[in-house]
């Protein structure tokens, strides 16, 4: 069929009739008796009679391997060219059958469900006969219209940009090139190994014991820098991000550190020179570091950078430097990237403790957060290791911790969400604290201590140790001469109590990052309500973004701790590979846009909740991985430059026309749409059995999004006496459903159709007593108005 | 021990505070974790047997006894433990409701006498303020600071750029005829007999 005929079909449905002159297609019906399942209540012999095709032959058990032999020889013996398959429910056999008419394209092969739509839902035999011979000549109208169409393969690029050097990304991108995957680590600070490397000691329950994050992460940081398939690039930030077929095209700034990475030997003498001192953020700005510096002594790449906003160009350490590494006239870098896949790995920020004054995190010098007090105990940190004051240098008697500052808190500044990590942090410092340094006392104020799983192990070997646990929320740190007060109710005691301590550690909560913020929106990706970046479905679709190809590991998704950001990261690393690896095959229907008829208008882009279109340099394109065919595009495209593939309008005028024929005077007749989830919810309603009337006739689409109203009135035309369309309340298309709804019933009133006889339904899988009420409420509300 | 009577949800102690004008539509009292950050916060907490915490509890298992506890009437209305309500719940508006329905139902009515300073003082100058009753007393708790502040007061808003707060006139007027058309005047007086009596 060529475009300008499919065109013309609609806008003038009804001249289809004339145009039926061209070699009659040959169809061959095959009609399954389903051990009796059919034939006990329709009359095959009647139903083979009746129908009008080239072939029609009637079969014990269609789907048995001995049937697909008779399938292929009647398709060879009569030159068939398509078929139909009267049996049961194509959601269960028509990849069966599709396969037993392997000689002809799966698009020539059609399935009629007088299983699950008649002999299991009506009773009466004579009916029931009717009908099925209905259904089944409907059904050689629409194959006659049937599309032969290829399956969609989409080869992604062999490559991936990784974005964050933490845990996550590392562990995602070494996984990848391992794999053989050429990967781009991008990382906006000046050394890879995020916060893992700053927190000293991570927490081991199912050893019961403290390990050393740096030891551990180490070997695994060598192994990414001598990896042959991975390339790191830090101090760099995404510009721009272009999103194509089968990868994206990525701008990347790499900033400037008027330092030559190829020529800094990390010898140090720079930073000798240096007359400039600036707060080491490495030591959570409780030390100084120099301008010209390396975050700390591990740092990758081993090389020194210069921090241009604190730098005043003085000079000296270009004077001193051996190596000539040192240029003030470097200029920034822009580095483009074609990466076929995307993973997010750009980590999370802490809580601003400023949001929080009545704890007195800038008034008292002593009250720090956790990740300080991590430094603190860090042998690489500012006290080396020893627990003492910021203020005095002195070790304190006694530290009090407060729990969820910040999270689970509903105040506007506040955090909503557990932030999943603190209580066993917080355990983790009283544990070391304990054994290294016994004569201070701890003190956890908490609300619950969510020690889940295997912690709790871990929560008791801690308390083995001799801590102290509170449970009450503080609502005040003050100070009392030398001492700080921490106001807390011990609310198992109903008991108000001021508890003198010398330090206090607030247990910060685990916010969004702004750059994930920034990245999530030049790609495209949706945020949970929480600001993290969104899964498809955290259920089913972990680790994917709503976004085709760009995936989610570690905290950017939202709070948690290493061991499950690693999880997180090698499911994203074998989510990319799946991607890679053979290529991902699509099934129609699907959109495609006429490039030449577009005007690029976008408003496909902005209806479309599968993020499926995108704009590709010049025009508009869908990605087909994306797109799930339910025609909302095509619906609202001023230009009609969208059609669906796989479910054309010639398809669906004969299936309307064939499902309303033959209908006697006084009869009723109603067309259901339904889209795969009602579908499904018919098919169940089969399976049990519940009857429902045999007015009820079941047309299978992707989505009511399909359905224009020139549609419909063909089906009112054609005699239809009521339309019902259900559909699974899809979250991401609820706009297009409302705006599509409003549609058709403005269509309805307008060509003056009662409005009581067009109908919509919210379909649910296990509620499909609600859908077969339905049908059959809306029989005899018709049946009473008629 | 929970009390709560799951057969009369509608009557409970918990519905008719959230069913109260006063209790805001997200108030989180259902939320309540019973942290007690409110009460590590309520300066009647530090000075008497008061605790927030509790009386939320009580209101929310339906604990009747709530109403004959004498230490609700310490809580004077700072609004510290609504402001960093983790729940966003306001013990302080809770308060405000038991202390409602227990005068209304006509019990308790010298507990109210305390306050009244503050009614009169709204009915002379149009707005709440602090009644110049407690002069003495914020002087002997603040010393000279609150002399100074109080000597001071306009001179420091006039360079804020804020105008006198007392309302005058017309408005004053206005404000004097609500309130007495309202019952609120009645209601002192009446409250000040049941006191004297």
């Amino acid at each position: 069929m060529s475009t300008t005929q499919s065109k013309l079909e609609k806008n003038h449905p009804l001249s289809k009739d004339q145009e039926d002159t061209r070699n009659p297609e040959k169809v061959g019906v095959f009609l399954c008796r389903c051990g009796g399942n059919i034939s006990h209540t329709v009359d095959m012999a009647k139903l083979k009679d009746s129908i009008q095709a080239e072939f029609v032959g009637e079969f014990e058990n269609l789907c048995s391997l001995d049937c697909r032999r008779h399938i292929r020889e009647e398709i060879i013996e009569r030159d068939l060219d398509r078929v139909v398959i009267a049996a049961c429910s194509p959601i269960t056999h028509l990849k069966t059958f599709q396969n037993y008419a392997d000689l002809l394209n799966p698009y020539m092969v059609e399935m009629v469900n007088i299983r699950e739509q008649c002999s299991w839902v009506h009773s009466d035999s004579e009916k029931a006969t009717k009908k099925a011979i209905e259904l089944t000549q409907a059904g050689v109208e629409k194959v006659k219209k049937a599309l032969a169409l290829d399956k969609i393969i989409r080869q992604t690029e062999k490559s991936a940009a990784v974005f964050g050097g933490g845990i996550s990304g590392i562990t995602a991108a070494l996984s990848l090139a391992n794999q053989g995957v050429k990967t781009c680590i991008i990382e906006k600070n000046p050394t890879i190994g995020g916060n893992m490397v700053k927190i000293g000691k991570v927490f081991s329950p199912e050893k019961l014991a403290e390990e050393c994050s740096l030891c551990i992460l180490n070997p695994i940081i060598n192994e990414v820098i001598n990896h042959k398939n991975i390339r790191i690039l830090t101090k760099t930030n995404l510009l721009r991000a272009g999103r194509r077929s089968t990868h994206f095209k990525i701008i990347l700034e790499k900033e400037t550190g008027f330092v030559h990475e190829d020529l800094c030997i990390a010898c140090g003498r720079c930073v000798e020179v240096c007359p400039v001192d600036v707060p080491d953020e490495w030591n959570q700005k409780m030390t100084t570091r120099k301008a010209i510096y390396k975050p700390f002594s591990q740092a990758v790449p081993d090389v020194y950078t210069i921090d241009l906003e604190n730098c005043i160009r003085c000079g000296k350490c270009e004077k001193v430097c051996t190596m000539g590494a040192i240029n003030f006239n470097l200029k920034s870098e822009v580095i483009p990237l074609k990466a076929g896949n995307v993973i997010i790995a750009t980590g999370h920020e802490s809580f601003d403790l400023n949001k929080r004054p009545e704890y007195g995190y800038h008034r008292f010098v002593d009250v720090i957060s956790q990740m300080d007090l991590a430094r603190i105990l860090g042998v690489n940190g500012p006290t080396q290791g020893e627990l003492l004051k910021i203020s005095d240098g002195k070790r304190p008697d006694r530290v009090v911790m407060v729990q969820c500052t910040g999270s689970r808190d509903e105040k506007d500044d506040g955090k909503r969400y557990c932030s999943k990590v603190c209580c066993m942090v917080a355990l983790k410092h009283a544990s070391i604290i304990r054994e290294r340094f016994p004569e201070t006392e701890v003190v956890i104020c908490y609300t619950d201590m969510r020690t889940v799983g295997m912690y709790e192990n871990y929560l008791r070997y801690v308390q083995d140790k001799g801590i102290k646990l509170i449970r009450g929320r503080p609502g005040e740190v003050s100070k009392k001469d030398d001492k700080l007060l921490v106001r807390v109710e011990d609310t198992l005691e109903r008991k108000p109590l001021e508890i003198e301590t010398d330090m206090v550690v607030l247990s910060e909560a685990i916010e969004p990052s702004p750059s994930t913020m920034r990245i999530a929106q030049k790609f495209n990706v949706g945020l949970s309500q929480d600001l993290f970046i969104k899964e498809k479905h955290s259920k089913i679709k972990p680790v994917n973004t709503d976004m085709e190809r760009v995936f989610v590991c570690g905290t950017a998704q939202g709070p948690k701790d290493i061991t499950d950001s690693v999880s997180q990261a090698n499911a994203a690393a074998a989510k990319v590979s799946e991607q890679i690896k053979n290529g991902t095959e699509a099934e129609p229907p699907v959109a495609v846009i006429k490039t030449s008829r577009c005007n690029l208008c976008g408003k496909c882009m902005d209806i479309c909740g599968f993020k499926a279109v995108y704009r590709d340099e010049e025009n508009m394109a869908v990605d087909p991985m994306a797109c799930r065919g339910c025609g909302a595009c095509a619906g609202l495209c001023p230009q009609e430059a969208i059609e669906i593939k796989g479910i054309n309008d010639l398809e669906l005028y004969a299936q309307i026309k064939g499902l309303l024929s033959d209908k006697k005077e006084k009869e009723i007749r109603i067309l259901a749409f339904l889209d795969n989830v009602g579908y499904t919810a018919a098919d169940t309603i089969g399976n049990n059995r519940l009857c429902y009337p045999e007015a009820i006739r079941i047309i299978k689409i992707p989505s009511i999004n399909r359905i224009m109203p020139h549609h419909l009135m063909y089906a009112f035309e054609h005699g239809a006496d009521g339309v019902l369309m259900a559909e699974y309340p899809d979250e991401c298309m609820l706009e297009a459903h409302k705006a599509k709804i409003k549609e058709l019933n403005e269509s309805v009133k307008n060509q003056g159709i009662p409005s009581d006889r067009l109908r919509f339904y919210k379909a649910y899988a296990p509620h499909y007593r609600g859908l077969a009420q339905q049908f059959t409420r809306f029989f005899e509300d018709i049946a009473a108005s008629n | 021990m929970i009390k709560k009577d799951h057969k009369n949800d509608t009557d409970s102690l918990l519905e008719v505070v959230i069913k109260d004008y006063r209790a805001y539509p997200e108030m989180g009292i259902k939320r309540c974790l019973q942290c007690g950050l409110c009460t590590s916060n309520c300066p009647a907490a530090r000075h008497s047997d008061y605790d927030p915490r509790e009386m939320v509890k009580m209101v929310r298992d339906n604990n009747p006894e709530i109403m004959d506890n004498p230490d609700i009437w310490n809580c004077f209305y700072c609004y510290t433990c609504g402001s960093n309500c983790p729940a966003n719940n306001s013990p302080c508006i809770v308060n405000q409701i038991l202390r409602q329905k227990i005068l209304l139902k006509g019990e308790k009515n010298t507990r109210i006498y305390k306050f009244l300073t503050y009614g009169y003082s709204y009915m002379d100058f149009g707005v709440g303020s602090i009644p110049s009753d407690f002069f003495d007393a914020l002087v002997a708790d603040f010393g000279q600071m609150y002399v100074e502040l109080k000597i001071n007061l306009e001179d420091i808003r006039h360079d804020l750029g804020l105008e006198d707060y007392n309302l005058k006139g017309k408005a004053l007027n206005e404000v004097k005829s609500i309130l007495k058309s309202s019952g609120f005047t009645n209601r002192l007086k009446k409250f000040k007999e049941c006191h004297e009596s």
